[in-house]
């Protein structure tokens, strides 16, 4: 399909208008929509289009909200590794080490919600080295509180009920811990 | 440390085609990316924490015995190697680029004997740890490398987080640290035009599509390797079903383009696989892309049953035993480019003489 505006480009970005119930349907190419957000024409869209279309290949680029990160906060640096935003940018968005994750939660929150499907983790727990399995625990709680939600959504009450009951057992036993 | 050389005399683990669906399905890999708490990841540490780390790693790997097969396991540090020791781990597909390039302090590969899984210490995350096996096997390859992530992880203090998991060096990385990924050959979609949608597709269902030498390289013999790219937010088993699926889909519509292409133009079809067959079976000089192309052309062939005579292992061989680095380990000397290709040829027309 080719861009709207132009007639040459191939239309990569396809953004959908609602104005009072009237749905209408712009397809752009990256260049033309890069103009269109310059000019003020997606003023009303609460965000600035080329952080989402170009913040992955324009590592310089920094985002609203890294921005408002440094800006309130302008020397934010890790206490165990010394690495700072500019340092994680440059490195093409890794981080120097697990306290970074804390340290940087904003900017990085950001990014999984770009990059990855939750902001939750539901996989599994390491083995604990004294063998403590509180973990694991952990674990099928959460299991048990996304089966449970899935329940109550196709309204299987009955079902729901026992998985209710095994969630507040098991969070007894972790407190008890 | 090990002589790399003693890699030669063995198969390839992940091609030796016993495995399921294995006439699409070339071989399963999942890999598991952990760190330890309180330590740096590897781009920020120093030289001094790097060999601790590898220590430490080095220690719980050898006293739990997770990779030992009759009290055996293989250790190579890429730095004591030579160039063609290092290509050789990559064709084998035992390290990546990243970890044979320098620098190379605290870095270490220990492998087990079979070569079924390794574990490479201080590569982007100071573990990397995978298993591969033939064919499309997912959950026997996961089990298998959970199985020594949990042993590790009563040695070892892994850096992780209740809301966010294991925690990388990279955020694609984080949460099950989980990469999952089956390679396919898939000439059928090729041939019939069909690829370039199927990976459009693929991307769309959030899981990515690369070549046989993984990050950065291309679709050279028809091979794609597929796998997660999100790695927070779903269980291992949700990531796993939901490749399996994609992939059980991929094998079908292989199957059928493969089908069709024989009904509507099976000599077209011949044709393509009997030059391929005779460029291998009769060249003098060739270049590792033209051969990998061509050795894809007879893998279809054995696939499809035109060659009752062959064995597909042979086949298979010859997709990492023409690289570059085994050629030149083979040869016990560097190789120029030209010398390679005479050498690559040479080889070609030995092992495919049915």
């Amino acid at each position: 399909m080719l861009c709207d505006v132009c007639k040459k480009n191939e239309a990569t970005v396809h953004i959908k208008e609602f104005h009072n119930g009237q749905c209408e349907t712009h397809h752009l190419c990256a260049e033309c929509a890069g103009k269109k957000e310059e000019n003020g024409d997606f003023g009303s869209l609460g965000f600035k289009l080329s952080e989402i279309l170009f913040s992955n290949i324009m590592p310089g680029k920094k985002t609203a909200a890294a921005a408002e990160e440094e800006n309130s906060a302008p020397d934010t640096v890790c206490p165990v590794c010394a690495w700072d935003s500019e340092k994680i940018r440059k490195s093409g968005g890794k981080v120097g080490c697990p306290e970074c994750y804390k340290v940087f939660e904003t900017m990085l929150a950001e990014a999984f919600s770009k990059i990855q499907r939750g902001s939750v983790h539901l996989g599994k727990h390491p083995a604990r080295k004294n063998g403590d399995d509180s973990g694991q625990l952990r674990q099928e709680l959460k299991r048990l509180q996304t089966q449970l939600a899935d329940l109550v959504a196709s309204e299987e009450y009955e079902k729901a009920a026992v998985c209710r009951d095994r969630i507040n057992a098991l969070r007894q036993q972790l407190e008890e811990r | 440390m090990d002589d790399i050389k003693r890699f030669l005399d063995r198969p390839v683990s992940f091609l030796d085609d016993t495995g399921p669906a294995a006439d699409i399905a070339i071989s399963t890999r999942v890999r598991l990316a952990r760190n330890l708490a309180g330590f740096p990841f590897p781009n920020a540490a120093s030289a001094e924490e790097k060999q601790q780390i590898c220590d430490l790693i080095t220690s719980a790997v050898r006293d739990s015995r997770v990779l030992d097969f009759d009290g055996e396991h293989n250790e190579f540090s890429p730095g004591e190697l030579d160039d063609t020791g290092r290509q050789l781990l990559v064709e084998r597909r035992l390290a990546s680029k990243e970890f044979v390039s320098s620098p190379f302090d605290g870095k270490r590969l220990m492998v087990c004997p079979l070569e079924r899984c390794s574990i490479m210490i201080n590569e982007e995350d100071q573990i990397r740890m995978q298993s591969i096996r033939p064919g499309f096997q997912l959950q026997e390859v996961f089990r298998e490398i959970n199985r020594i992530d949990d042993e590790l992880s009563c040695k070892l203090d892994y850096a992780f987080d209740e809301q966010l998991g294991f925690l990388t060096s990279c955020p694609t990385n984080v949460g099950t640290g989980m990469r999952a990924s089956v390679m396919l050959h898939l000439p059928g979609l090729v041939i019939t035009g069909q690829i370039a949608p199927t990976i459009q597709g693929i991307s769309k269902l959030n899981l990515a599509v690369r070549g046989i030498f993984g990050e950065g390289s291309d679709y050279r013999g028809n091979l794609f390797q597929i796998s997660n790219q999100s790695t927070l937010g779903e269980s291992e088993e949700n990531i796993l079903s939901t490749l399996s699926a994609v992939i059980e889909q991929l094998v079908f519509h292989e199957k059928r383009a493969r089908q069709t292409m024989l009904k509507d133009d099976r000599y077209g079809v011949l044709d393509y696989i009997g030059r391929s067959y005779g460029i291998l079976r009769h060249c003098y000089k060739i270049s590792g892309e033209e051969a990998l192309k061509s050795l894809s052309g007879v893998r279809l062939g054995v696939d499809l049953g035109l060659f009752n005579s062959v064995d597909i292992s042979k086949v298979n061989e010859l997709f990492i035993a023409t690289g570059s680095a085994h050629l030149q380990a083979n040869a016990g000397i560097d190789l120029s480019s030209d010398e390679r290709d005479i050498r690559r040829a040479q080889l070609c027309r030995e092992k495919l003489k049915f």
